[in-house]
């Protein structure tokens, strides 16, 4: 994102040259910082395809070798990999249908609902952001004990289900994108609170719950913190946590492990490239009409 | 059947009065128009029978039934939005038969009453799209096609040609007054352009700060106002209004009000003298008076004049041949034809 802030600056009194100069020298810097960002993909892409012993050659080896098959095998001996990225998949849809029913349910009602204490309730959503997010981790696993959820893969769906932001970016989306008298229109046409929300309000959202279902979606799939707290046994991790578990002080397989993170770097890999647009397109509506 | 009785109806927001107890019968088959400036009701009141306000107090009856908790849909009223408000993300044919679907009317029978309304409308080859790609004038005839659908018993529009071009109100004004002959159904119209009041009303209830100033045909109105309030909001240019003299008054303001004594009773605290009734004679003749602004629009033109004494400019309008005045030109006034008389509490003086 930092390198949208690189715009060749106007050069006064030195004509087109002088302009091409500014423009590919600052094609260059962005150029180099992308490399830099890119990096560590391509390292874990590569380091998959090769052994323990070759990753530790100096230098590393920078081209793809021939271990990919024995890497997977690892990773697959090691750990339940099918049934931990199953419910990294689970979990991570199951946030995200639910993010999308509650916050865009709780943006509608903020945006167009009239109804007491609105301002208040508001608030109280909007400062639970303020809460660093670590603050949250004891109080968290203290609740899902409670309740009986540990180990339990609704521990790491239901609790973020109504997010601050979630909420905030809905009713943002919702008080501009739909217009009271559609609201009225739709109750005079015979419509009662539901059948304003689900046939009227929710299609006029579609853009801004695609931006929320990607970021819920991307959020969960990463998410490493919470399933450390709650979740207990390997074969309910989900990815992240089971690809950590490869880790250990002596002997970590890295071509292996670098294997697990590049199949579960490839899933959002692909989503972003589908919907990149519309993600970027989602953040910034309403930002100028 | 279509018809709308107000008792006493009340609504406050916080500790405002926005409509302070009105009584009104609206007959079946009616055209009754509200105006009046921003903020005098008007629009509250027509939400208030639509159901999309509370009514605080009194009684509103349609068809003789109390229908002040009654849900929105179940009124037999249905609605046409200043911005159309027409569903964005469904065509013109789902836009126009929702109402029925939400009513559980069946697929063959919606699209037939859908296809009817829209060849009242004309707009029969306008079903498939999106209102996106429809101009202002048929968005509005999507609008009021979708109202059609429902066949209310009472039609509500809330100020619908506002968002229109001058030419295509014009055509929509006539539109909707062929509507309501063909139709025959109630409709209550609320606007503030007296042009759309004076010509499409069966009758008018002039609003003012929650109240109706005055309810009635609309050239008894324009003829007969019952207060300086109504002569003033009825007639472009406004009607001048023009105090007695007192006894420091300037001679042109003596000359002026001398001119109306013959039917000026001598009660009268204010005249009202409508600007087609001046008329402009050459300098020297009838009262001084200084043209400040002329509006030559072809077939009249509109003075607006200084009078010495009186604080107001005069709005006289008058026919093409003064079409040479220009600001700053020195004339004679002359008033004719009827005028207005109103006592000291701004209320009309019958003759």
């Amino acid at each position: 994102m930092s390198v949208a802030a690189i715009t060749p600056a106007p050069v006064i009194g030195h004509g087109a040259a002088g302009a091409r100069t500014v423009r590919w020298s600052a094609y260059l810097i962005v150029g180099i910082g992308a490399l830099f960002m890119l990096a560590p993909f391509w390292f874990m892409f590569v380091f998959a395809t090769h052994s323990r012993g070759e990753i530790f050659n100096l230098p590393p080896p920078l081209w793809f070798g021939s271990d990919l098959a024995h890497n997977f095998q690892l990773l697959t001996e090691r750990l339940p990999f099918w049934r931990n990225l199953g419910w990294s998949i689970y979990v991570a849809l199951m946030a995200t249908a639910l993010t999308l029913l509650f916050c865009s349910m709780a943006g509608y009602a903020f945006a167009l609902m009239e109804f007491r204490f609105k301002k208040a309730l508001f608030g109280i959503v909007m400062a639970t952001m303020l809460l660093p997010s670590f603050m949250n981790m004891i109080p968290m696993f203290m609740i899902m004990d409670a309740l009986g959820w540990i180990d339990q893969q609704r521990a790491l769906y239901v609790p973020g289900a109504a997010s601050a932001f979630g909420i905030f970016l809905m009713r943002q989306f919702a008080s501009t994108a739909v217009p009271r008298e559609l609201v009225e229109a739709a109750r005079m046409d015979g419509c009662g609170e539901f059948d304003i929300y689900w046939r009227i309000v929710l299609p006029l959202m579609k853009p801004a719950l695609g931006t929320l279902a990607l970021i819920t979606f991307i959020t969960s799939w990463n998410n490493f913190i919470n399933p450390l707290i709650v979740m207990r046994s390997l074969p309910n991790y989900t990815l992240p946590l089971a690809l950590r578990s490869l880790q250990s002080t002596m002997n970590t397989e890295w071509g292996a492990l670098m294997c697990g993170s590049a199949i579960a770097t490839i899933p959002l890999i692909v989503l972003f490239a589908i919907t990149s647009r519309q993600l970027i397109a989602g953040l910034t509506a309403g930002a100028v009409k | 059947m279509g018809r709308v009785s107000l008792r006493n109806v009340r609504k406050s927001f916080g500790t405002t009065d926005v409509i302070k107890g009105i009584d009104l019968e609206i007959e079946d088959g009616e055209f009754m128009v509200f105006v009046g400036p921003s903020g005098c009701g008007k629009s509250t009141m027509l939400r208030m029978i639509a159901g999309l306000e509370s009514i605080d107090g009194g009684d509103l009856l349609i068809d003789g039934k109390r229908a002040n908790d009654v849900r929105p849909a179940d009124r037999g009223a249905a609605m046409v939005f200043q911005n159309y408000a027409l569903y964005p993300h469904m065509t013109v044919a789902e836009n126009m038969g929702f109402a029925l679907k939400m009513a559980g009317v069946g697929r063959a029978a919606r699209d037939e009453q859908v296809r009817r309304a829209a060849d009242v409308l004309r707009i029969g080859d306008l079903l498939g799209r999106t209102p996106k790609e429809l101009s202002g004038g048929q968005r509005q005839r999507v609008a009021i096609g979708r109202a059609i659908v429902r066949k209310p018993r009472v039609f509500l529009f809330d100020e619908p040609l506002s968002n229109l071009d001058a030419a295509l109100r014009v055509d929509m004004r006539i539109e909707l007054s062929r509507l309501h002959r063909e139709l025959g159904t109630t409709m209550v119209y609320v606007t503030h352009d007296q042009v759309e009041a004076m010509t499409m009303g069966t009758r008018i209830a002039v609003f003012n700060r929650g109240n109706i100033e005055q309810l009635g045909a609309p050239l008894s109105l324009y003829n007969e106002p019952a207060n300086e309030f109504v002569a003033g909001f009825l007639g472009a240019p406004r009607v001048n209004l023009v105090d007695v003299p007192g006894p420091e008054a300037t001679p042109a303001l003596r000359a002026f009000w001398s001119m109306l004594l013959p039917v000026v009773p001598a009660q009268a605290r204010r005249a009202g003298v409508r600007a087609e009734h001046l008329r402009v004679v050459a300098s020297g003749a009838g009262v001084p008076a200084t043209v400040v602004m002329a509006e030559h629009l072809g077939d009249v033109s509109v003075l607006h004049l200084r009078v010495d004494g009186i604080a107001d400019l005069l709005h006289a309008k008058v026919d093409a041949s003064h079409a040479h005045l220009v600001a700053g030109a020195s004339v004679g006034l002359v008033a004719g034809g009827s005028v207005l008389a109103f006592d000291g509490t701004g209320q009309r003086i019958e003759r």
